[in-house]
């Protein structure tokens, strides 16, 4: 069973390191994974996104035509990726800068105010990290064990500071009431 | 990034993984010059070498970078450069030299867009570039294709090992897709043995008779006998260095072939096809000098189709077109630049080729 993900967003909201978390969150449960960038000309304010693939045996290959996960930070990348979505695919979409609609049947819609929620925390940084506790949930995670050793496993030295507000961060996600539309 | 310890799985890059791989391998100096898709490399080393004691010089210009890897293997070092296609393509003229010099050089590759200055997207546009050069005269490198950052750890430890106990340039060819790539990795100790260079490294010449090392060869019967040696060396890498993976070619009417990172999706369909009960294979040259000549032509005896699967017009198919040397049919899938082409459209084009 193979698995991709998109993970996109402003350049600067963390999609590249929320994906390089998520990635080995999958390596630490013992799964095949690979992480791949856009990679290019970007600037802080651009739009990027990281693919990751999940696997049980070796990874396929990167850049595939569809998308079974999408978490989009804002509005450029839920519009530019919704229609690769498969049928049944779910999206997370940051409602603070996404407008909710649900264009797609058959597509599995999370819109959560992640930007608001992280400024609430006091950290509008943790945008990304939120929606990782979100993502979490929807893959049925039992819980945050391997999120969370495996954000200790991306941190530089330096940031490990920063450790215990990520948790919250991620715990936020994960237990957020969700109303479903 | 994490630390990249031995013994432990971890995340990261190709192009880290390919530079920690290099230092492991004991490489003592480092000469480059940026350019994407491979920076990663030399950011990596800048920082670590120092770490160690050892050489780390961002040189002026590729063309300064890979004579200063000429000088510091001439002296027996482990020495390496890394680059990219436009920026590759300034350093053809060093890269014969080395060759009839026989000097250890090692030269990672990370293939971007070409021709010219193309663009930072990855492509498999320089097999040609690798295999073939565009030095003059009569010479061979060792190229080494990954597919996976593990195998960017793997084949440059073996980049290391075989320019060394072969004493010839060795090109370790990835693409930007693998140098940008994040897969889980774990670092084994360099696995070969040290090879000793005392017989003809320039050391010093004190109590022992000068040596130089040059590529000028005024005397046509001594050349004739050190290209005639070269080609005896060329040889005996093809009988002991060629590597590949095959699989389901012993009933295979079609193999597919790939090298790089495309192999892996040419791979995926291959397994995909075979569940659909079509009788397919799989092959990939890991080295692409010495190319699995032999091998391919065995198949050939068999196979009624080889489908050559690039990220370029079609340059590894000529090795297969000689290899099979007509006893097989070869077809080609290509796309100029870019990522590889999705496993899907795969199948559908294999599909109508049979």
């Amino acid at each position: 069973m193979e698995k991709n993900f998109i993970i996109a967003g402003f350049g600067g909201q963390g999609v590249l390191l929320a994906g390089e978390v998520l990635a080995n969150a999958f390596m630490l449960a013992d799964k095949h994974v690979t992480w791949y960038p856009s990679y290019g000309a970007e600037m802080r304010g651009g739009t990027v996104n990281c693919e990751i693939v999940m696997s049980d045996e070796e990874v396929s290959a990167v850049n595939k035509k569809d998308l079974d996960f999408l978490v989009a930070l804002n509005q450029l990348s839920f519009d530019k990726f919704l229609p690769k979505l498969k049928k049944g695919a779910t999206v997370i979409a940051n409602s603070t800068l996404v407008k909710k609609s649900q264009p797609i049947e058959g597509i599995n819609y999370v819109f959560a105010p992640l930007s608001e929620l992280a400024t609430e925390l006091g950290n509008v940084k943790m945008t990304n990290i939120l929606s990782l506790g979100l993502l979490a949930k929807e893959l049925g995670f039992e819980n945050l064990e391997l999120l969370e050793q495996a954000l200790d496993n991306v941190l530089p030295p330096h940031r490990k500071n920063l450790l215990p507000l990520n948790f919250k961060a991620l715990k936020l996600g994960y237990t957020y009431d969700l109303v479903k539309q | 990034m994490a630390e990249l310890t031995i013994g432990k799985k971890i995340l990261t890059k190709g192009n880290y993984a390919i530079a920690h791989a290099a230092v492991l391998a004991g490489c003592e100096c480092y000469f480059g010059y940026p350019i994407t898709p491979q920076s990663e490399i030399g950011e990596y080393l800048s920082v670590k070498m120092q770490e160690e004691g050892r050489a780390f010089v961002c040189a002026e210009s590729e063309l300064s970078a890979i004579n200063m890897v000429m000088g510091a293997c001439s002296t027996g070092a482990k020495a390496m450069t890394s680059s990219s296609s436009c920026a590759v393509a300034l350093m053809q003229e060093a890269i014969a030299c080395a060759c009839t010099d026989e000097l250890p050089v090692v030269l990672i590759s990370v293939m971007r867009g070409g021709p010219g200055l193309g663009y930072i997207y990855p492509s498999q546009g320089d097999y040609n570039q690798a295999t073939i050069t565009g030095g003059n005269g009569d010479f061979r490198t060792i190229v080494l294709a990954p597919s996976t950052v593990q195998e960017c750890v793997d084949l440059t430890y073996k980049a290391f090992h075989l320019a060394h106990k072969y004493r010839n340039p060795t090109i370790l060819l990835a693409d930007g897709l693998m140098g940008q790539m994040m897969e889980p990795v774990e670092f084994k100790p360099y696995p070969y043995e040290e090879i000793d260079h005392s017989d003809w490294a320039l050391t010093g010449a004190k109590g022992r008779p000068a040596r130089s090392i040059k590529s000028l060869g005024v005397d046509v019967d001594k050349q004739c006998e050190h290209i005639k040696n070269l080609f005896a060396k060329y040889k005996k890498i093809e009988e002991n260095e060629t590597e590949w993976e095959e699989f389901d070619t012993e009933d295979a009417d079609i193999i597919l072939m790939s090298f790089g990172s495309p192999s892996r999706g040419v791979k995926s369909a291959v397994k995909e096809l075979r569940k659909q009960g079509l009788k397919v294979g799989f092959f990939r040259p890991i080295t692409l000098f010495p190319f699995p000549h032999k091998r391919l032509a065995e198949l050939a005896q068999r196979v009624k189709k080889f489908v050559v699967i690039e990220i370029n017009m079609g340059q590894m198919v000529r090795d297969v077109r000689l290899a099979v040397n007509g006893a097989a049919k070869v077809e080609q899938i290509n796309k100029p630049v870019g990522a590889p082409i999705d496993v899907e459209t795969i199948i559908e084009e294999v599909k109508r080729m049979i």
